[in-house]
């Protein structure tokens, strides 16, 4: 007798013989009251629902921006640092006009730096945030935000759409944060690592909320939680003072040299903005990266204007929480300061609209 | 589109809610294919030109074979070259492309002739491999005699395209869906309610466990850049055979899932794996599409185990090499497909040599069995996962305590999870080896069923998926 093989035959599925429907109630009566119950844990935690989760595609979203006025305008790249401390609420109050927010967290801008160079359409005002141990090594950046040059193109509709739908449900649910999720909570429980290891408890816990047009901001909770600003100012310890390889800071020097003179003559400009930093983050700064073995060669080699907050009473002595990222309220007063001083310099960001 | 995305979850409410009106059959036949079409072309829209070139391709040459039925074998058989050429042609193109150069430019470097390939910038499209094959089935299925070519080209394309099978299987048979398409029928609403079940499932499977459960480790032990100790390497593998089986068995679930939903059933695809005691049985339960797959369409058209007992370890070799290489345009994925076709081989000797057929006798002796089998399977995922054969031997060193020196890569929450979740998978596996989730679920309690369900959407919910893609996508 000939075998017949399950692939020869219709495909039957069996149902199991159980009550079904009141399976199916109880599981919509427990993810109600779960979700309800999570919800409220995570508000009491402090999320809120105007805090929109960042994403690949929020980004790529503010990216495809860039060349859809009639001239670029001004475009921010960088990474934490100018993301925080930039108030872009304050920006358009003093030049009329809203700069496109592209800077990411933990993640070198000099890949984006470059991709403004190589496109010949780009002649808009470029604000490079320069956090000097990220812009000066060879370090690309956190894998979350890796290959975006290349993602803004080839987002998909799915994700493009997934998005929308996203924002339309996060001003709703305050728990939608990827930094709350169940996986991220797990992987910060309190065990102790083996030697040499460093564990997901030492990754930057939420230290930002984000508005629209990516307007970040440091987290209200790091300003008021004494062991949420411990931690995240624990975390920075691998910036341990170790001096950056010559050859790198070399390379990060040459690279933007090449760049800056390329969107120059292409009809745009670029400005480099070294935002605060404090305690003993800075103190490592100021042996890992020194400014006169970094910041004055960029400028020099670039012939670009920069603003170091060192150089201006208006930036010092400003509030930064966890020594890297300045609070709400400094962030309005650093905004101010060097928006002010850019315009100074360059007319053409433009004045208040009447 | 992805199953773990809210794109999905949009476009499956729209899809369930059309098909459910009261519309002729025709017309919901028709709406399922546009469905399957925005569904694909939401991931790349060009790349559906790819989709209806295989489906219209295959579409006349089976007619075609079918015509010629009374010609001569080589007329047919001719018929059969133009699909197969086509098929491999799309597939060959895109997915090894750039490999056959690159192995191109080896060889003429060992002859001393300096060839610089051009660069290849191609994206792969997804699920290529998976519908080539199911296209490639019906054409061979008419050319074979096990079915005639579908009489009505919507039946035909809706086979070919349907949604959840298109992009990562299971890779269907005419004869498995066709006939549910010619009549009219619609889901119960108790099958509605098992495939959310099922649906539910997979997205567990798949975003709770693979993705925020497991991957973390294996990403850190594939990715560490020098040697792995052995706790490291073990877990680190461990860990992957845990991921791939949940995404990949979690994509299948849901695939099954979302269709029954929509009326239609789809075959399983995985039937606890990690309880297989040997190989044959290990690829009665992994990716049961594919290895029935390449069973009738290679192994037994290659002369299966019908010829000399060298003639049938070179056809299973042959087999397993060549399905290793389906995955993936990478020498590691012939290996990993070698050292399985040689598992088979080994296994067959045996078996031969000792008369033993099927399980043996005593709980111990399968269980220790079980274990030497998942002990062996791991050692080839090793090779399917690092894309180089200098990790592979980073891990496999690590896995033989060959590298004591090894600096310590994996965090101490890591391990905890790969060793809860990965004994959790095969204890879970070995108690259900023989059973159907269904036989399982109807002999639980209700309120049991419905609080383990829920508990999975709760997690998948505030576990909240990245979106990111299932790993069989790239194959």
């Amino acid at each position: 007798m000939k075998h017949v093989h399950e692939q020869d035959e219709v495909t039957v599925r069996e149902i199991p013989a159980a009550r079904l429907a009141a399976i199916g109630w109880l599981v919509v009566l427990l993810v109600l009251a779960g979700i309800g119950a999570w919800e409220w844990r995570m508000r009491t935690l402090g999320l809120t629902t105007r805090d929109l989760d960042d994403s690949r595609s929020h980004w790529a979203v503010e990216r495809r921006k860039v060349g859809g006025a009639e001239d670029d305008g001004v475009v921010i790249i960088g990474s934490s640092r100018i993301l925080w401390d930039t108030n872009l609420d304050v920006w358009e109050e003093m030049t009329g006009r809203r700069p496109i927010q592209l800077a990411l967290p933990g993640t070198n801008p000099r890949q984006f730096l470059e991709e403004f160079a190589n496109d010949p359409n780009f002649d808009g005002f470029l604000v490079v945030g320069v956090t000097p141990d990220i812009y000066f090594g060879d370090w690309p950046g956190i894998p979350q935000f890796s290959g975006l040059t290349k993602f803004w193109h080839d987002e998909s509709p799915s994700q493009r759409f997934g998005h929308r739908v996203g924002m339309l449900l996060q001003p709703r649910l305050a728990f939608l944060d990827g930094a709350y999720a169940l996986g991220t909570l797990v992987d910060r429980l309190p065990v102790r690592d083996r030697e040499g290891v460093r564990g997901p408890v030492r990754d930057v816990w939420k230290i930002w909320d984000v508005g629209p047009d990516r307007q970040y901001a440091l987290w209200s909770r790091i300003q008021t939680d004494e062991r949420l600003r411990e931690h995240a100012r624990w975390v920075w310890g691998p910036f341990d003072g170790a001096k950056k390889p010559d050859e790198e800071v070399a390379r990060a020097i040459e690279q933007s040299k090449r760049d800056v003179a390329t969107i120059r003559a292409h009809g745009g400009d670029v400005a480099f903005v070294r935002a605060p930093s404090a305690g003993l983050y800075y103190e490592h700064e100021l042996q890992a990266v020194p400014r006169a073995n970094t910041w004055e060669p960029l400028l020099a080699e670039t012939g670009a204007f920069g603003i170091h907050f060192d150089d201006y009473p208006a930036m010092r002595g400003l509030d930064v929480p966890e020594w890297s990222h300045l609070s709400r309220e400094s962030a309005v007063r650093f905004t101010r300061a060097y928006v002010a001083v850019l315009q100074q310099r360059f007319p053409q960001l433009g004045k208040p609209r009447d | 589109m992805v199953f773990n995305s809210l794109t999905f979850i949009v476009f499956f409410a729209i899809v369930f809610a059309l098909h459910r009106l009261p519309l002729p059959w025709t017309a919901k036949k028709f709406n399922l294919l546009i469905a399957s079409y925005v569904f694909y072309a939401a991931w790349n829209p060009p790349f559906i030109l790819l989709l209806w070139g295989s489906t219209i391709v295959d579409w006349y040459i089976a007619r075609g074979i079918y015509a010629s039925r009374d010609k001569s074998r080589a007329v047919r058989r001719s018929w059969l070259v133009i699909s197969v050429a086509v098929n491999i042609g799309f597939i060959g193109f895109f997915k090894y492309g750039e490999f056959l150069l690159q192995n191109w430019q080896a060889l003429m470097a060992s002859f001393g002739i300096a060839y610089v390939p051009p660069a290849w910038d191609i994206v792969l499209p997804v699920g290529i491999s998976f519908y080539t094959f199911v296209t490639m089935s019906y054409t061979l299925d008419v050319y074979l005699g096990r079915t005639k070519p579908i009489p009505k080209f919507l039946d035909y394309a809706l086979f070919v395209t349907y949604f959840p099978h298109l992009v990562a299987g299971p890779i269907v048979r005419p004869t498995q869906l066709v006939p549910q398409f010619q009549t009219p029928r619609q889901a119960t609403r108790d099958q509605v309610l098992w495939g959310l079940g099922l649906l539910i499932l997979g997205l567990f499977q798949k975003v709770v466990i693979a993705d925020a459960g497991l991957a973390s480790a294996a990403d850190a032990v594939f990715g560490a850049p020098g040697p792995v100790g052995f706790a490291d390497a073990w877990l680190g593998t461990l860990a992957f055979s845990g991921q791939i089986f949940c995404d990949f068995a979690g994509y299948s679930t849901a695939a099954v899932g979302a269709s029954l939903c929509l009326g239609f059933a789809l075959p399983d695809n995985f039937r606890m794996p990690y309880a297989a005691i040997g190989f044959s049985d290990f690829w009665r339960r992994w990716h049961i599409s594919l290895s029935t797959w390449l069973r009738d369409y290679l192994y037994i058209p290659l002369g299966g185990n019908r010829g000399s007992e060298a003639r049938t370890y070179v056809n299973l070799m042959l087999t397993m090499l060549l399905g290793g290489l389906w995955h993936g345009a990478n020498w590691t994925f012939v290996v990993w497909g070698g050292l399985h076709g040689l598992y088979l081989s080994v296994e067959r000797w045996v078996r031969s040599r000792t008369g033993v057929a099927g399980d043996p006798a005593g709980a111990w002796n399968r269980l220790a069995l079980a274990l030497l089998t998942y002990f062996l399977v791991n050692i080839t995922w090793v090779f399917f996962r690092s894309t180089t054969f200098e990790g592979a031997a980073r891990v496999l060193s690590g896995m033989f305590g060959l590298a004591p020196a090894a600096d310590p890569v994996l965090p101490t929450i890591y391990m905890i999870k790969v060793a809860a979740i990965v004994t959790g998978i095969l204890v879970v596996q070995w108690l259900m080896r023989n059973a159907s989730l269904e036989a399982v679920v109807a002999r639980a309690p209700w309120w049991l069923t419905g609080l383990v369900a829920g508990a999975m959407l709760f997690t998948v919910i505030v576990a909240q998926g990245s979106g990111e893609a299932f790993i069989y996508f790239q194959f």
